[in-house]
This record gives structure tokens, sequence and C-alpha cells, in this order.
């Protein structure tokens, strides 16, 4: 039978005689550390939680790595209200123009489906409701949730419609497409980073033209998008109307970056007689 | 005495740190005059380290099937075998500089890299590797040398003509790889969306949307780099003609996709000189109608791409974008 522990091998004298030869060979006690005792004012006690938690520090940044700021980029109001969309804006204004291009696919007897451009001219805000503060002390305070109201315009490449069979065919089209339209978006922000990047849900209505009937109808608009900051990012939008759904993938820019290249692009055509 | 010999190895083989063994010591000593409660103290061994030779598992000692081999003996030492331990610093740092210089040269780093102090231009707003996430408004100008495929039906015409590009774009810059210096990070390639507007004669304007790619060969302001683009581009409107290739109003015109992209080799986020080419896919589908078709089309172009915030850029593509609406005939 083999002893099951070593208490069971040793008599209580040998092994307190052990243990205290070992105990003296060891360092004298050191007083206790004072950092124990420091007080903690309320106003830096962090709430715990996926909301609160900061991006980790670094070591090491860029060397154009702007100052830490507690206010965001083109703000007013300390952060209340932004000019480009920011991560810790309360609200934003949106003001950006797009390119995109995709198809056009009418009812299946009004003729085939056709490539689709636009481009497209978008104003309206975002508010950003439930925004948390990590603590008393810190001013900036974020949300993944966003919601806004959003209004755009868009000029798209015309219809051709070709009804009846080969016998008895009637062709007809349009030179451009209309649309106006507005929405409700829903973002959720992914991160914490400055100009972070955010999921964009827009759903909303949209009149335009309908195919070559010369009608403006309402129809559905809606659009998936990602952000990156207020700057710029992609889009896949769709409009849904009756008999004529369109479908595109595009570039959107901030007013600030796309306003000089529609200037300049106005500017060529005109100086150049075009327009 | 051999079993005390076995309680002392066992405790030093669970001895714990010094610290640990500091707070422990006054219930120690305590329990070190009191039989039972020494044995107490001494439980924590019960499940000894598996340093412990001489405890075996019954487990083992049931498997009689598996007969342990014998250990090799061991080469006996030699009277005449010396050793000695080289005596090493007394304290930190315990490398010198041939060791740092070692390392240094088995990871490739360099010995005195470059130190940048000065920060970028316009907060970001032109490109820098010194800059990480950014955004940049381009503008180029361009020689271009265009063609468009002909009809079977018409006899085989082929038109090529000079003519010149505009091209006026928004560039996201993601870093997607960087480098550091010191404390200081540097962003090496870029690779992010980018779209904007193309202008060539007779109001051909075309919408485009893709990615941009830069790779920077140094860390200055003044870097090389080397960037490549690609992205869909689409037809969005020209001057209609008349019967007689009268140059009528600017109209929506609707297009395929098709595709551009170009190599560039640019000075920092000044400008860069760029080579590419596009290619407009015809809309030929049985189905249309023969005035609605159009036919497959390209153009390669060679120029000049700049940050319009320097100015220059801007001017020489809105300049080209002009000339070239009044100096070219489209065929």
């Amino acid at each position: 039978m083999y002893p099951r522990t070593q208490s069971d091998l040793v008599s209580p004298t040998v092994s307190a005689f052990a243990l205290s030869s070992l105990l003296a060979a060891s360092p004298a006690a050191e007083p206790a550390d004072d950092t124990d005792l420091v007080e903690v004012s309320e106003d830096d006690v962090d709430e715990y939680g996926p909301f609160f938690v900061e991006e980790a520090p670094s070591d090491i940044e860029f060397l154009a790595q702007p100052r830490p700021r507690t206010l965001p980029v083109l703000s007013v109001g300390n952060g209340s209200f932004c000019f480009v969309e920011g991560t810790f804006c309360k609200a934003s204004m949106i003001l950006s123009a797009d390119i995109g291009a995709g198809i056009r696919a009418p009812a299946s007897d009004e003729g085939p489906d056709i490539p689709y451009a636009q481009f497209t001219f978008r104003g309206g805000f975002t508010v950003r409701p439930a925004m948390i503060r990590p603590n008393r002390s810190r001013r900036k305070s974020w949300g993944a949730w966003g919601f806004g109201l959003l209004s755009s315009w868009s000029r798209g490449t015309g219809s051709i419609t070709q009804r009846g069979d080969a016998q008895s065919q009637e062709v007809d089209s349009t030179d451009s497409t209309t649309v106006f339209r507005i929405a409700a978006v829903n973002q959720m922000w992914l991160s914490k980073r400055n100009h972070a990047a955010h999921l964009d849900f827009t759903f909303g209505g949209a009149r335009s033209d309908v195919l070559t009937s010369g009608e403006k109808l309402w129809g559905t608009h809606a659009e998936l998008a990602m952000g990156f900051g207020g700057w710029g990012g992609m889009f896949l939008s769709g409009d849904f109307l009756d008999r004529d759904t369109r479908v595109v993938l595009g570039f959107r820019g901030h007013g600030i970056a796309a306003g000089p290249i529609v200037a300049m692009a106005l500017a060529g055509l005109a100086a150049g007689g075009a327009l | 005495m051999k079993l005390s010999v076995s309680v002392l190895y066992a405790l030093l083989a669970s001895q714990p740190d010094a610290d640990e063994a500091t707070a422990a010591q006054p219930d120690a000593s305590s329990a070190a005059t009191d039989g039972d409660a020494a044995t107490d103290v001494a439980s924590p061994t019960e499940d000894p380290p598996a340093a412990e030779p001489e405890v075996r598992t019954p487990a083992a000692e049931s498997s009689p099937a598996v007969s342990p081999e014998p250990e090799p003996e061991p080469e006996p030492i030699l009277d005449s075998e010396r050793y000695t331990v080289a005596g090493g610093p007394d304290g930190p740092p315990f490398y010198d500089d041939a060791d740092t210089a070692s390392l240094r040269a088995r990871h490739e780093i360099e010995v005195e890299p470059l130190e940048r102090t000065e920060g970028p231009r316009w907060r970001c707003l032109i490109a820098d590797p010194a800059c990480g996430r950014s955004v940049e408004v381009n503008a180029l100008a361009a020689y271009s040398f265009r063609g468009r495929q002909g009809d079977v039906s018409g006899g085989g015409n082929d038109p090529r003509w000079h003519s010149g590009r505009a091209q006026y774009d928004v560039w996201l810059n993601f870093p997607v790889m960087t480098e550091v210096v010191g404390n200081k990070k540097f962003t090496r390639m870029t690779l992010a969306p980018k779209g904007g507007l193309i202008a060539s004669d007779g109001g051909s304007t075309w919408g485009n949307l893709g990615m941009a790619f830069r790779y920077w060969l140094g860390r200055g302001r003044w870097a090389p780099a080397v960037e490549f683009t690609s992205a869909l581009s689409f037809k969005l409107g020209e001057n209609a003609r008349g019967m007689d290739n009268e140059r009528g109003d600017w109209t929506m015109t609707r297009g395929p996709v098709g595709f551009t992209a170009d190599v560039g080799f640019g000075l920092g986020g000044f400008g860069s000189i760029v080579v590419g080419g596009q290619y407009d896919s015809p809309f030929a589908r049985e189905e249309i109608s023969d005035e609605y078709r159009t036919a497959a089309g390209g153009a390669f172009f060679i120029g000049f791409r700049g940050n319009i915030l320097w100015g220059g850029p801007a001017a020489a593509a809105v300049a080209t974008h002009a000339v070239t609406q009044r100096s070219v005939q489209t065929p």
C-alpha cells in the first residue's frame, strides 16, 4: 500500500523542524505598500461593461497623430452638432454627393433590363439618442446607435421600353430619370476610433419617373451603406417603383470633398462650351 | 531520517516566492509550536508536483504488460575533467553593445534609423507617410488616345483619335501596412475606396468607383510612392449630336459598366506621373433596337495627377478638360 499524503509519512515533530528551518531562511517582512491607500474620487470610478470600454492605448502612434481632442472635428456646442459626422458627435449634418451604377429592371412586358447610372445630392441630419459617457471626468460619450432623416435628389440615365411582339413592337425612351427621396436612416457605429466605420440602413420613399410613362409615382427606397466617419463610403441602393426597379452600387463623398469635384467638372464643361 | 529528507525535498519543491513566504511567516511560526497545526501546515504538500519521484501511481503499478525500460547508466565522470562556470555581471544590463548589434543584424533593424520630426502638410489632407487614415481630392490632366470599335455592319468603321482626359477623384486612405520607428508609426501601404468623375471630348463624362492603392518607398514628406488604382467606370452623359454631327446639349447617356486602371509614380502627396487605360463595354443586347446600342470603346492615357490643394493639379485638370472640349472633334 502506497502512502496517500506526505503527512501519512511524517511525524509532526519532524515536519515542524523542517518547516521552522525553512522559515528561518526567509527574508524579513517588508512594510505594506502605500499605493494600496490611494484615495479614489467618485468622479474617477469607471463604469464597467462593453459600452464603457475605451480603445486600448498604444505606446506607438503616427507622427501626424492628432492631439487628443475633446471635441469632434468641425463641431459646435461642445460636440452637440457636427458638420462632418464623427464617432463622438451627438448630432450631425448630412451633406454628400455620390455616383452609382447598376441596372434598371422593368417589368418583363416592358422591355429588357438596361444599364443605369446616376449622380445624387443628399442632405439631412442624424442624432445619437443613446450615448453613454464612461465617467464624469471624461467629456467624450459614445453610442453605437444613430438615427436620422435624409432627403436626396438624383439624376439618372433614361429608360427604354419595348412593348409588343416582333411584328408590332412599340419602342420608346427617355433622356433621363429624376428621383426625389425621403427616408429614415439607422446607423450602427462599429468602433470608437475617430472617423470610425458605420453601417447605415436607410428605408423610405422615392418619387420618380416610371419608365417612359411620363408619370411620377411613389415607390420604396432602400439602401445599405458603409461609411467611414462622415467623409465617404460605399453603398448598395435600390428604388422600387411600379414596374420599374433600379439597383445601383455607388461611392459617396462628403460635400467638403465632393463639392470641389463638382465645381471642377462644371468649370471644365462650361469653359469648354459643353454646357 | 530518510522520511524527514523526503519531506524537506517536497517542501523545497513547493516553496512559494519570497513574498509569499514572508506573508505566511506569522502563521507558520505559531504552527511550529503545535504539533497538530504543523501537520496541517504541511498538508499543502499532499499533492506534490510532478518532480516528486518517489510517489508512483497505482495505475502505473497495475499495468503489468508495460515493463519500464531500464534507465541507461550515466557515464562516469573522469577525474581529469574540469568544469568552470563563467561569471556574469552582478546586475543588469545583462547584454552589451555586441549583443545589441547581433540582435539588430538578425532582425534586419537599421542601426541608426532616419528620424523625422516635421509633420504633414494640411493636416493629412495631402497624403503623407506620417498620416494614418486620411482623405484627399486628386485631379488628373492627361493626354488620351481614344478609340471606338466599329460595327461589323458598318464596313469596319474603327475611329481612333487624340484627345485629353480630366479626372477628379476622392480618395480615402486606410493604412493597411505600417512600420514603426522608435515610438512613431509610419504608413507603408494604403488601400481604400475611391470614386469620382472622368471627362473627355464631346462632353463625355463617366463616373468611376473603385480602389486606390499607394505604397510609400520612404518616410519623408517627399517620399516617392507607387500608386495603383482600378475602378468600375460608367457613362453618365455627353453632348448629343445631330444628324450633321452638330454638337447639342449635354444629356444623360447610358452605357454598361466598364473599367479603368492606372499606375502612378509620385513624390509625396504632391503628384504623380500616371499611365493607364479605360475600357467601355458595348451595349449590344439583341433585344435592344439599333438606335440605342453603343459600341465598345477605350483609351490609353498618360498624364499628371496631384492633390488639388496644391492648386496646380486642379488648374491643369480644368484647363485640359476645357481645351479638350473646344479643340477635339469627336468622330
